[in-house]
Order: C-alpha cells, then sequence, then structure tokens
C-alpha cells in the first residue's frame, strides 16, 4: 500500500521545513530499536509535580517518553503515569469528528450523535449560544476550563469569556483542586503561590504530610522525600492522614486523626508554641500581624432546598443555622451545658478579615489543650487516647525543636475541605510563629494536583473572578489595567464575579445557565452530587459543548463533542506548584479532525461580531461604581474610537491583532516541529507565542515575571520558577537573599498587596477606628475549629472519603486507555475496616452498595492493601465513571473558595442482594 | 530532513490504514451516548462492577511480559501482597531482585545498573545500593490483574 504526498498536503500538515518530492513508502512497523528516532524535551502530562520527560517520535508518532535526567524536578526518573505519556495519545477511542446530537437531519437535544464538520458543529454551537445569550445575557452562558488547561489555552479562554463576552463564568476544574490554597494565599500573603520550592525537600529536617497522600499522588516528590530519608539519619516524615496510606509506610510517625479535626490539631500546635517559648518573637514582630474573620460562614451549600432531594433537606439546613455541639461550645469558650444556636449570618461574607492582638489571638487558642484535642481528633477508634496524646506531643516537639527546619506539604485534603481556606491558613500560622516560613527547608508548602493548576488556573486567572497576574475583576484599577493591556474600551470588563464551577451546575439546574463549553475537563464525573447536574444537562432546555481527547462522562451528558489534541499534538506550557514554567513544542500531529483548543477558540470567536456582544447587557445582580444596577453599558461606540468597526469580529480584537500578527510563524525557535494550530488555522503568525508573551506583560514588573518564550524551550533550561528578573529565576520568595521583590535589608518582606488594609477588632467582629496598613507584613490567623457539615448518625454510619490512586490521573480519561495501567487498576474499589465489613454480611471482593442522602452507587469492597481504613471510614477513588461516587458526595464547600469537600460525607455500606 | 518525511508518510499511511479499518466509508450509524465511554450504560444507570483478580503467580512462575516500549519500566508478573508495603528499612523486592545481571533462567529479573546510579546528587557514577528515589518500586513498576484492556490502543514502539 502506498500513498502519495503532495509538497502542500506536507506543509498543511505542519512541517514548513518540508521539501518537495516524496514518492510512495512502503508501509511498514520498524522495530523499537530502530535508529532515528527523534527525542524532545517536554513536560508530563498529570500531576502538579511538573516532572520534565524526554520524549522520543518516529514516524510521526510517539515511541517512548523517558524522565529527564536534566530535569531538577525528577531527575531522571518518573512514575507509572509518567511513563504512561508515550501511550495516551493512542486509545483506540480517540474522538476524531465532531459528534452532535441529531435527529432527522438536524440539532436535536434527544438525538443520538452523529458525525458533523466543524463548520455544522460551530455554526449550532453559535446558534444556541445565541439563543441562551439574548435570554440572559453574559451570565446565561459559561466556559468550565481546567488546570490542565495550557497557559495559552487559558489565557485565549479569558479573553474570549471576560473581555469578548463580557461575561465572567469561566471557572476552571482547580476550584476543586487548589482554590483554598489560592484563598489563603490571598489573605494571608496578599499575593498567591508558595515561598518556597521543591529544593526544601533535600533541604529541611522534618516533613510533615497533612492530606496529601504523596506516595501515590506525587510518587516523585515522595521518591526525594524517600531518597534523603535513606541518606540522611535523622531526616523525619510525619503523616496526618484520616486512615493509613501509602504515604505512611517509609513514615516516622502516623498520625491518624478524625475528617475535620486538622484544625483543632493546628490549633493545639499554635497553643503549645506559645507555651513552650517557642515564638519567634523577632520574626513575628517584623513580619507579621495576627487577624480573625467570622466564623458562622455556613458550608457552601444552597440556601433554599427547592430542588433538594427529600433525604437532602437535613443537611442543607445546616447552611441556613446550626446548633454547636458540646465540643463547639467548648471550643468556641462557651458553656457546654447550655443550648447555643447559630444562624449562619456571615455566610456571604467569609473573605472579612479584621486585625487583633497577640492576646486576643492566645485566648482564642485556650480551648485547644492536649486532652481537648486528642479526645476530638483520634480517628481510629481502637487506638488507646494515651498513644494518641503521645503522637500529638512528638509532632508538636518536631514543630517547636530549635534548629530543625520543618516543611509542611498538603494537597487535597486541606484543601477540598469546608474550612479549606482556614486549614491552610493554619499552616502558615503555625510556620510564621515558628519563624520557619520563606527561608530554605523551611515553610508551609500547598502542593497543585493538576500540571498547570498554578500556570495557568491561578497565574493566568482562570477563575471567576480573577484576572491575569492576580488581579480580579471587582477590583476597578484592575479592570482598567487589563482594558488597557487588552486594548478593550473602558467598562467592557464585567465587575460582577461569575459562578465558580459547583455554582454554575446549581446555574444549569436553575435555568440560569443555558449554554456550557466544557474544555479539558471532565466536570459531570468530578462534581459531588452530580445526580442533579446530569439530571439538569440532559433534561433542561440547554446545550453542553464538550472538547475533548477521548469521550469521556461529560461527552455523554453533551450535546455537541468537539474532538481536540492531546498534549502533545500542540504547543503549550505549564506551571507547576513550585512556580516552574515550563514550555513544549509540539511533536506530533492530532489524529483526523482532532484541534487544538486555541484553533477551536479562536475559530469560534470569529463568529461574533462586536455588534453582537458589546451592545448594553443584562448581568442580575451587578453593582458597581460607575455601572448603572444590573446592566453592563454599550461599549460599541466606544470600540469605534479604539479603530473597532461594530463589523469587528471578536478573533479580530481578541487574538488576530497587529501585534500578534507580528510575531510570525515559521518561527526558528521551532526547531522544524510543526504546528498544527497554525496549519488548521492558516494562519502565518504563532498564536501559542503571541498569546504567552502578551500574557506575560502581565506579570512582567509586578512580582510575576516569566522569561521570554524562546528561552523556556533553550536545550540548557528545564523550565524556571518565576518571579524570573534579570535571566534569573527565584527559588524562595519573600526573602531579602533571592527574591528580587524583596526589599533588601529586610530579611523576609511579605510584599503581596492585596488585602493589606485592615480593620482592627477582635475575636467577635471589629471595633471602630481607622483602617491600617500592612506593608510587608503576613497575617497569622485564628481559625477556630468546627463540625463538618454532614456527620455519621443512625442512617447513614460511616464517613465516606473519596480521592485517587498512583495509576490512574483524576477521572481516568487518559491512563484507563493504558492497557498496564489499566491491568493494575481496572475498577475503584470500597476500602473499608474488615470488621465494618463484617458488620455488614460482606465480603471482600463483594458487590456492596454505597448510598448517601444524594444517590447510591455499588463498588466492591477491599480491605488492606494500599489504603488501611479506620473502623467507621471507608474510601473510594474517583478515577472510574463506572464506579461513579460523585453521584454520592456532598456539594458543600469552603464558603471563601468554593472549593468543594470531597474528603467526607456520611453513607451506608450493605450488601448488594 | 530525509527521515522526517519518511516518518510524516508513514504516519499518514499508518493514519489512512488504520481508519480504513476501523470505519467502512458508508456513513456512520449515528451513536447513542451509553455506547460511548468506558462504562457501555446511560449516565443514569447504576452499574455492577466486573469482578477481577489481581496477579496471583508467585515469582518466578510466569514470564516476564514484553514491555510497551525499551524504556518502559517492566510490568510486574507475580503476586506483591506478600513482599509490601516498602519501608524505610525493608524492601523484599530488592532482597530478590539486586543481583547481578544479565537475567539467568528461572532467577528474577536483576535490578538494571540504571538502578545504581543516584541521578541528583552523584549522577557520574554507579553505586553500590539501589539510589535512595528508586527505593519504592512500585511507584513505577505497576502490578497486574486478569481485567482485559478497557479499550484498544493503538500505541506502537
Amino acid at each position: 500500500m502506498t500513498l502519495k504526498l503532495t509538497r502542500r498536503q506536507l506543509l498543511e500538515a505542519g512541517f514548513t521545513t518540508a521539501v518537495v518530492g516524496l514518492a510512495g513508502v512502503p508501509l511498514k512497523v520498524l522495530p523499537a530499536e530502530a535508529t532515528g528516532w527523534t527525542w524532545d524535551k517536554s513536560v508530563c502530562r498529570f500531576c502538579g509535580t511538573g516532572c520534565g520527560i524526554q520524549i522520543a517520535t518516529q514516524g510521526g508518532r510517539v515511541v517512548a517518553v523517558k524522565g529527564d535526567p536534566a530535569s531538577p524536578v525528577n531527575r531522571g526518573l518518573l512514575c507509572a503515569k509518567g511513563y504512561a505519556c508515550a501511550q495516551i495519545p493512542y486509545g483506540a477511542d480517540r474522538l476524531k469528528k465532531p459528534l452532535l446530537r441529531k435527529k432527522g437531519g438536524k440539532f436535536d437535544k434527544q438525538g443520538d450523535f452523529e458525525e458533523v464538520s466543524w463548520t455544522e458543529a460551530f455554526d449550532v454551537m453559535k446558534a444556541e449560544w445565541t439563543r441562551a445569550h439574548k435570554a440572559l445575557g453574559p451570565t446565561g452562558v459559561a466556559v468550565m476550563g481546567s488546570g490542565q488547561y495550557t497557559i495559552m489555552e487559558g489565557y485565549a479562554a479569558s479573553k474570549l469569556v471576560k473581555g469578548g463576552w463580557r461575561s465572567n463564568n469561566l471557572d476552571p476544574n482547580a476550584r476543586h483542586c487548589m482554590a483554598s490554597a489560592v484563598v489563603a494565599f490571598m489573605q494571608t500573603f496578599g499575593i498567591d503561590e508558595p515561598a518556597g520550592c521543591y529544593d526544601d525537600i533535600e533541604l529541611t529536617d522534618t516533613v510533615v504530610t497533612w492530606g496529601a497522600n504523596m506516595a501515590e499522588m506525587h510518587p516523585m516528590l515522595y521518591a526525594r522525600i524517600v531518597d534523603e530519608k535513606l541518606r540522611r539519619p535523622g531526616y523525619k516524615l510525619l503523616n496526618l492522614t484520616t486512615y493509613s496510606n501509602a504515604t505512611s509506610e517509609a513514615a516516622d510517625l502516623e498520625i491518624v486523626f478524625k475528617p475535620n479535626t486538622d484544625l483543632a490539631i493546628w490549633n493545639y500546635l499554635a497553643r503549645e508554641v506559645v507555651k513552650r517559648g517557642a515564638v519567634d518573637q523577632a520574626y513575628v514582630d517584623a513580619h507579621c500581624v495576627f487577624a480573625a474573620g467570622p466564623t458562622d460562614i455556613g458550608f457552601g451549600l444552597r440556601a433554599d432546598d427547592a430542588r433538594a432531594f427529600a433525604a437532602e433537606k437535613d443537611t442543607l439546613a445546616r447552611q441556613r443555622s446550626i446548633v454547636l455541639t458540646r465540643d463547639e461550645a467548648i471550643a468556641r469558650g462557651l458553656d457546654p451545658a447550655l443550648r447555643h444556636e447559630r444562624p449562619q449570618s456571615a455566610a456571604s461574607s467569609a473573605g472579612k478579615h479584621w486585625l487583633i492582638t497577640f492576646e486576643e489571638f492566645k485566648k482564642g487558642l485556650e480551648p485547644y489543650t492536649l486532652d481537648f484535642v486528642a479526645a476530638l481528633a483520634k480517628g481510629d477508634p481502637d487506638e488507646p487516647l494515651e498513644a494518641f496524646k503521645a503522637k500529638l506531643k512528638m509532632l508538636a516537639d518536631e514543630y517547636c525543636a530549635p534548629g530543625r527546619k520543618a516543611v509542611s506539604f498538603w494537597t487535597m485534603g486541606f484543601n477540598q475541605h469546608t474550612r479549606g481556606t482556614w486549614v491552610n491558613e493554619q499552616a502558615y500560622m503555625l510556620h510564621l510563629l515558628l519563624g520557619k516560613q520563606a527561608k530554605p527547608g523551611n515553610g508551609a508548602f500547598s502542593l497543585t494536583g493538576q500540571p498547570s493548576a498554578c500556570g495557568t488556573a491561578r497565574e493566568v486567572g482562570t477563575f471567576a473572578h480573577r484576572l491575569p497576574a492576580d488581579m480580579t475583576v471587582e477590583n476597578p484599577a484592575h479592570r482598567t489595567h487589563t482594558e488597557e493591556l487588552w486594548k478593550l474600551p473602558h467598562l467592557a470588563i464585567n465587575p460582577k464575579v461569575g459562578s465558580h464551577i459547583t455554582e454554575m451546575m446549581r446555574d444549569l439546574e436553575d435555568g440560569k445557565l443555558r449554554w456550557l463549553w466544557v474544555q479539558v475537563t471532565n466536570p459531570f464525573q468530578s462534581t459531588a452530587n452530580a445526580n442533579h447536574w446530569i439530571e439538569a444537562a440532559r433534561k433542561l432546555d440547554n446545550f453542553i459543548v464538550v472538547s475533548d481527547v477521548y469521550p469521556t462522562l461529560s461527552c455523554k451528558v453533551a450535546d455537541l463533542i468537539l474532538p481536540a489534541a492531546i498534549m502533545y499534538e500542540k504547543w503549550g506550557g505549564y506551571g507547576n506548584s513550585e512556580r516552574r514554567t515550563q514550555l513544549w513544542r509540539q511533536v506530533i500531529l492530532p489524529p483526523g479532525e482532532a484541534r487544538s483548543d486555541v484553533w477551536q477558540m479562536m475559530e469560534f470567536s470569529k463568529r461574533f461580531t462586536i455588534a453582537e456582544v458589546w451592545g448594553e447587557q443584562p448581568v442580575p445582580g451587578l453593582e458597581a461604581e460607575g455601572f448603572e444596577k444590573g446592566k453592563l453599558p454599550s461599549i460599541i461606540e466606544a470600540a469605534g474610537a479604539l479603530g473597532y468597526k461594530p463589523t469587528t469580529t471578536l478573533y479580530e480584537v481578541l487574538f488576530a491583532t497587529t501585534a500578534n500578527r507580528a510575531v510570525k510563524w515559521p518561527d526558528r525557535v521551532a526547531a522544524g516541529r510543526p504546528n498544527s494550530t497554525v496549519t488548521h488555522g492558516k494562519l502565518d503568525w504563532f498564536p501559542e507565542k503571541a498569546l504567552f508573551e502578551e500574557y506575560a506583560a502581565f506579570g512582567r514588573g509586578h512580582g510575576h515575571d516569566l522569561a521570554p518564550f524562546d528561552v523556556y524551550l533553550r536545550d540548557d533550561v528545564r523550565g524556571l520558577r518565576w518571579p524570573v528578573v534579570d535571566g534569573k529565576e527565584t527559588p524562595w520568595r519573600f526573602n531579602d537573599q533571592y527574591d528580587p521583590y524583596a526589599r533588601k535589608g529586610s530579611g523576609i518582606d511579605f510584599y503581596g498587596a492585596a488585602m493589606k488594609k485592615l480593620p482592627v477588632g477582635d475575636l467577635n467582629g471589629t471595633t471602630p477606628g481607622d483602617l491600617v496598613g500592612l506593608p510587608g507584613k503576613a497575617k497569622i490567623f485564628f481559625r477556630p475549629w468546627q463540625e463538618p457539615p454532614e456527620s455519621p448518625d443512625a442512617a447513614y454510619d460511616l464517613w465516606l472519603c473519596t480521592g485517587r490512586v498512583l495509576e490512574h490521573w483524576h477521572s481516568g480519561s487518559m491512563t484507563r486507555r493504558v492497557p498496564s495501567l489499566h491491568a493494575a487498576v481496572p475498577e475503584a474499589l470500597l476500602y473499608m475496616h474488615d470488621k465494618d465489613v463484617a458488620a455488614r454480611g460482606l465480603l471482600v471482593g463483594q458487590l456492596a452498595w454505597i448510598e448517601s442522602r444524594r444517590g447510591r452507587i455499588q463498588a466492591r469492597v477491599a480491605v488492606g492493601g494500599r489504603n488501611r481504613m479506620p473502623r467507621g471510614m471507608v474510601y473510594v477513588p474517583w478515577f472510574d465513571e463506572g464506579v461513579f461516587i460523585n453521584k454520592v458526595t456532598l456539594d458543600a464547600t469552603c464558603p471563601l473558595s468554593k472549593e468543594t469537600d470531597f474528603k467526607k460525607c456520611a453513607v451506608r455500606i450493605s450488601k448488594v442482594a | 530532513m530525509s527521515h522526517l518525511l519518511r516518518a510524516l508518510a508513514l504516519t499518514l499511511l499508518l493514519a489512512f490504514a488504520l481508519t480504513a479499518r476501523a470505519a467502512p466509508p458508508a456513513a456512520p450509524r449515528p451513536i447513542p451516548d451509553k455506547e460511548l465511554g468506558l462504562s457501555r450504560t446511560s449516565v443514569f444507570e447504576v452499574p455492577s462492577p466486573p469482578a477481577w483478580k489481581a496477579e496471583e503467580a508467585a515469582p518466578g512462575d510466569r514470564p516476564v511480559p514484553p514491555r510497551p516500549f525499551k524504556e518502559a519500566p517492566p510490568v510486574i508478573p507475580h503476586a506483591v501482597a506478600d513482599f509490601l508495603p516498602i519501608t524505610a528499612t525493608q524492601n523484599l523486592c530488592v532482597d530478590c531482585h539486586a543481583i547481578e545481571g544479565p537475567k539467568k533462567k528461572g532467577e528474577p529479573t536483576p535490578v538494571p545498573a540504571s538502578h545504581y546510579v543516584d541521578l541528583r546528587h552523584a549522577p557520574e557514577k554507579k553505586g553500590e545500593k539501589v539510589a535512595g528515589a528508586r527505593w519504592v518500586c512500585i511507584s513505577c513498576h505497576v502490578t497486574r490483574s486478569n481485567a482485559p484492556p478497557a479499550v484498544g490502543s493503538t500505541f506502537r514502539p
């Protein structure tokens, strides 16, 4: 069999350096050892660690990957998922054509999927967008994005939604992943993202993991910890968790605590630090202030129960009012013998906070004695209380030890928490009190789950409230600055925060959102309390578009499925947990009609004129200075002054700008590699590079400096940790020896500018007086422990925690298509304690019902192995769409960060008859 | 340059061949949503997950399966439950596998020379012990079961 290629076809395929004349080539499969492999540097597709890989291609296909020995992150090693990067483009059911639900040749929500052209797909998609937009205005349409967006994709989405459509309904799955970390960074330091870096692993003496099963979720960081532990006697690993997990296996100490009591443990530790005289007074005096906020803030649940299932109503009632338990009364310094009902009156003002004195701070800590906290927090009913107490003391000893450096790591156990922001802030509380923050080997370090949760979701700002470089839509100066950089008329950007990703689901159910585009994520599998959302998506009048590489569960719910290019089929960049920005070249072509997400957004934007989207628009609830209530003004006239005509398209305004078109393709930096966005868009410019450089302008000079695009692609560069100033990266921020933004001579300078003017008050609220400015300071928050929204009771008697496994990534859409990973973990299991199994007449391997107030599913029982559960608690990973655990979970969120708590709700388990 | 072209040609040929085999030229029939994805059920149904068994073979009973590509870590062809956990002081995998290569018939697969190089601290020399960063074998080497693949893979090394 032969196929003739013309020069044109070659050019269209992206090989712009191609020469004429190739006749037939026989089809044969070359052996793996054949010469002619081309190795490129790249990045792993999966978690937030950001391992460097080398990727081999031959014949236009990926043939191998290996860990990049030059990468400081992983030094030549990869985990099982990392090696799978070679195989993830090649699942047999790759989406290669747009698929639209049709009946009788037309779009029909009740129809089956039929292959359509991109033109037809975009025609229907646009018609449905217009229908939703006419009915509801900019809040009727939304994009769900991702912490797996490339930097350029996230930036393109932000421009399209916020600049083009004047909607702030853009929110990433990263909301479910590390929004709590973000709010805590902003409130504590006034600027997002960690002070430290991975070098801290080798520089510290004690690593404490809190709600972070690094052995499975960040295996290559865990490898660095284990490596250091084996090399250095006295190096310690302490693991705090709600069940015994793989990270405990190499740990010196494991503390199994009851869900939600981590806040009490932190306060015990802070109380100990104060009591033992271990406060670094000079550090605290010079660099810190004390702060508190409202306490009755609800649980991020719906305020009313109009759409609730009958069984859900008792949990939902706690969103309005709670009666304090005995322990809660003690923790608040109240008489536990009395009844204390507390309306959740601060639910909508949970983010407010104010300064308090050190004396007030200590008063807040006072109830958190060892006796109180140990009894409250002990997570394994079979562990003696005295043994647990001894462990808490050892933990305090370890943190307080003078001269010993300490790093605390956490991930989803903290972030996915109804008090997620608070518990993040408590980690900083302790490290700041000890003066063990923002120094090499010392620091509280938030890890992320996704490859560009930091680089895209946070830094680019694809959240409903964000603009690039930590700016927000609510801040008039930030909006103006963005409008200037984007060359938009004044008042173009909507000042009202959009819906967060869980809220978007609720909006769908309420009919407030009727058009949704899902990119690089699988939200109908990943959002808690899923029965509501799949019902709303399939049965109400709305239009849902899902762009993906494979047919996911969200595709099954969609009306239109768009085939996307996978990571190595496009140019991109990711930013990892240590602020390391890493860019890669496209190395293979997307199959069939699959297209890059950048191409999809740019192409779709050609279908919008200014006249259509920039007229006066209704925005329910909008109230902002300079805006008429509930309205965005028309900016069409003002657009004229900028040289735009009513017929100018959003493509011309946002993407194909004069500056961007000057970034030419072909580009020497491509080193002969293709660019399918260019090919499919028939462009002579380089969108990914142009978008990156345009975005970088937001951060340069503002503490988020990125290096030029080409630098990241140099052979001798393996990513750079921002801020990159004068070609130099910054390993430790806020430290004047390393961070050029820290004032010289300050030692430590917490220079973040957000939320740095505060009222003064006490633990109960503010007192009258002027606002106090806090330049250079970080805040030490007092945050109380409280009961969660739902705890086990007589009807639902077990805690359910959900999470991940090493072998699978998120919803499994890529890893479950890799044969070895699927064979290793073919399905999600229900991990239980053997006594809980026996008490329900179950056997290991049998099918069981897992049922909550919200839904029920089946899974097979497992005991022991990688997750050893205490009595009273079960664990189910969420990667498996066949074990759809998010039909069971509760959509409660941290009221500050709006991040869902996937780590605790109440369930019952029974035998499948 | 020329091998780039050849490479591209091969891709297109492969793609063409695969498409030709997978999809007949007639208009494809409409696909109901339940036929998409890895669970062939409606999103409203509650499936009963199928039973499967982790590999039960003892070490040495079964051959090491071929790797998907040369650099990929081999799958563990035997049951592992009795050899776990790997702790800071105990590693039963290394106890058996840290032997001199090359592999001899009937003996464990030797830990390769690469695993004795500490790429972070001393990349230039082979150490005496398995590098600490490689201590947790199951971070990279996965186990297996009798579960059939969820879907096929067109990956070819």
